[in-house]
């Protein structure tokens, strides 16, 4: 019993940091347990970025005054963490099926602890995803500096907190797996488009410019695509703000999401 | 010296969005520490809207929750370390095994650091898991996916996790539902060496009342209020009487003789003779030769039955 007693009187931020690795290592456990998951996670390069950015790139590419196809690659990279992120924060909703959530909310952990860690966990689905991106970008022809790439990929834990974050909002107050279905639509089309994800937004204006500007993948888009032009003539055609800028607001856009994301979650969960 | 509360109720009320009367109406109550307490009730009553607001699951509409000296929506994360709870409906991750369940719970407990398998989990939670498992019983399955186990061995595994971290307060919603007899009443010998040893306060709901009748208090909810409050003992007193349970060769002879001495019975397929206080003075005015005597005592479900039978589910 002491010893028990001396274990729980471990300190709050150990508690919090072990709940996001238990919430996470769930996750990697039931992806690896899910062969459909597995096999989905790199099909779906194939469709975005073989089908969908192959075709772009034979009708789209002249007259931008830059390589279509390194552009296109990184909006296809930072949509696949976005799209498969905001998929696997669907599993919310299977839980609450399950009554697991019941479980996860009764433990005396944060409750952003939780949802950073299912996040986290969508998110390494995300980045597989990811790598089959890049794999099909190979074999198009479409390539990255290795340096460039890692820093890339270093910055993807972040986009995957920012579209989880952002899936939150909606899909912590669904609990239909069709309703969750219907909202990974709603929830990534439209960034997909509006925020230059494959096709350049240098003329939108209006509303759609305001939505724009809202969307933290927009930000996310820029901050990658900075990595990626750094040093480049074609830096100023393809980057819009200044990464500090597209940093800031990527953070300041991810902490409002997961605190509007997870009081919605929590709060649907005890107020009935 | 005053005995704490572990749990303290006052004037809880729940109702839910929609509905047009309140599910739990002003419940009032309290549990002493080590207290075993039974909350029984029909189906509908309230009795797990209550044990959700008192674990944290559920919000309040108004009234005073207090666990462990913490107030369940201010505190509601210090209320969290000191309980543990069997749902009514499992909630178990179906895709992982068994001990991968126990390990995801008593890391969120804080009771060690996460590790990806078993054999790298802490000596302590090893043991305590291995012991726990051969306690219910479940040792075989403790590494097979819960898709694969059956419900009672799925219950006993919950029982298991709701143990793993020694809370204070156990709160068992139903928690045998599914259970075969023997796993019954391996987990009551359990749940009672635990409540001693530690310490535990035991929030018991359930709907074999005869898992009722050793604890030291009951309240039966009906309608979202409390009907009664007592302890198993008084409540059978208050409401049945103990019987004598005769029969005679001659049963008229016995009848007939019971009439004259002025003493109350019925006769239905036996002749059973209600007594107050000594069924030795009852036998020793009778002189016909009897071929039956047996002294019932009236059970806790009787008590139950007998008072829902006269309050009906109006009863308040």
């Amino acid at each position: 019993m002491s010893e028990l007693v001396f274990q729980r009187k471990k300190s709050r931020i150990f508690r919090e940091v072990n709940t996001v690795i238990t919430v996470l290592a769930r996750e990697i456990t039931l992806f690896f347990k899910s062969p459909g998951t597995a096999v989905m996670s790199l099909a779906m390069p194939l469709m975005l970025m073989g089908a969908i950015g192959g075709n772009l790139m034979q009708n789209m590419a002249g007259g931008l005054g830059f390589e279509f196809g390194d552009f296109m690659l990184v909006g296809m990279l930072v949509s696949m963490l976005f799209m498969v992120t905001t998929m696997g924060m669907t599993s919310l909703v299977d839980d609450h099926e399950i009554d697991f959530n019941q479980e996860m909310l009764v433990s005396p952990v944060s409750r952003y602890s939780l949802v950073v860690g299912k996040i986290l966990g969508a998110g390494f689905t995300a980045i597989i995803s990811m790598t089959g991106t890049l794999l099909v970008g190979l074999l198009m022809g479409v390539t990255l500096p290795l340096g460039k790439l890692l820093l890339i990929l270093a910055l993807s834990p972040l986009m995957c907190l920012s579209g989880g974050a952002l899936a939150m909002i909606i899909i912590g107050l669904v609990k239909s797996k069709r309703t969750a279905n219907l909202a990974v639509m709603l929830i990534t089309m439209p960034q997909m488009f509006l925020s230059g994800a494959i096709i350049p937004i240098n003329n939108t204006s209006g509303a759609l410019l305001a939505l724009n500007r809202l969307m933290p993948m927009t930000y996310c888009l820029d901050l990658t695509r900075a990595v990626l032009y750094a040093g480049s003539p074609e830096y100023d055609r393809v980057v819009m703000f200044n990464p500090t800028v597209n940093f800031a607001a990527i953070t300041v856009l991810t902490v409002v999401c997961l605190i509007i994301g997870t009081f919605f979650f929590a709060q649907s969960e005890k107020n009935r | 010296m005053s005995v704490m509360s572990m749990i303290e109720v006052k004037n809880l009320v729940k109702q839910y969005r929609g509905a047009k009367a309140p599910s739990v109406a002003g419940v009032s109550f309290s549990v002493e520490k080590g207290e075993f307490f039974a909350f029984l009730g029909p189906n509908g009553a309230g009795k797990t809207t209550t044990i959700s607001i008192l674990t944290t699951t559920l919000a309040k509409t108004s009234g005073e929750v207090r666990i462990a000296g913490f107030d369940a929506e201010k505190e509601a994360r210090r209320v969290r370390e000191h309980i543990g709870i069997i749902f009514q409906n499992p909630s178990l991750d179906p895709q992982l095994t068994a001990e991968q369940n126990i390990r995801f719970h008593a890391c969120l407990y804080g009771m060690c650091g996460y590790r990806p398998t078993f054999g790298l989990m802490p000596a302590f939670y090893r043991q305590r898991v291995l012991a726990l498992a051969e306690i219910v019983g479940i040792q075989e399955a403790l590494f097979k996916p819960i898709k694969k186990l059956s419900g009672g061995m799925q219950r006993k595994l919950e029982i298991i996790r709701s143990l793993i971290h020694t809370p204070d307060v156990l709160f068992l919603d139903e928690p045998t539902q599914g259970l075969d007899a023997i796993s019954r009443r391996s987990l009551w010998e359990y749940i009672n060496d635990t409540r001693k040893h530690y310490g535990t306060t035991v929030f018991l709901t359930t709907h074999y009342i005869d898992e009722a009748e050793n604890v030291d208090k009951v309240c039966v909810i009906n309608h979202g209020k409390i009907a009664a409050c007592s302890s198993p003992a008084e409540m059978k007193r208050s409401l049945l009487r103990q019987e004598l349970i005769l029969d005679a060769a001659d049963r008229s002879a016995l009848t007939d003789e019971l009439s004259s001495l002025g003493l109350p019975f019925t006769v239905n397929g036996r002749v059973a003779v209600p007594y107050q206080d000594s069924a030795q003075e009852v036998i020793a005015r009778l002189r016909t030769k009897l071929t039956t005597l047996k002294i019932h005592e009236p059970s806790l479900e009787d008590a139950y039955v007998e008072f829902l039978n006269r309050h009906g589910r109006d009863a308040a």
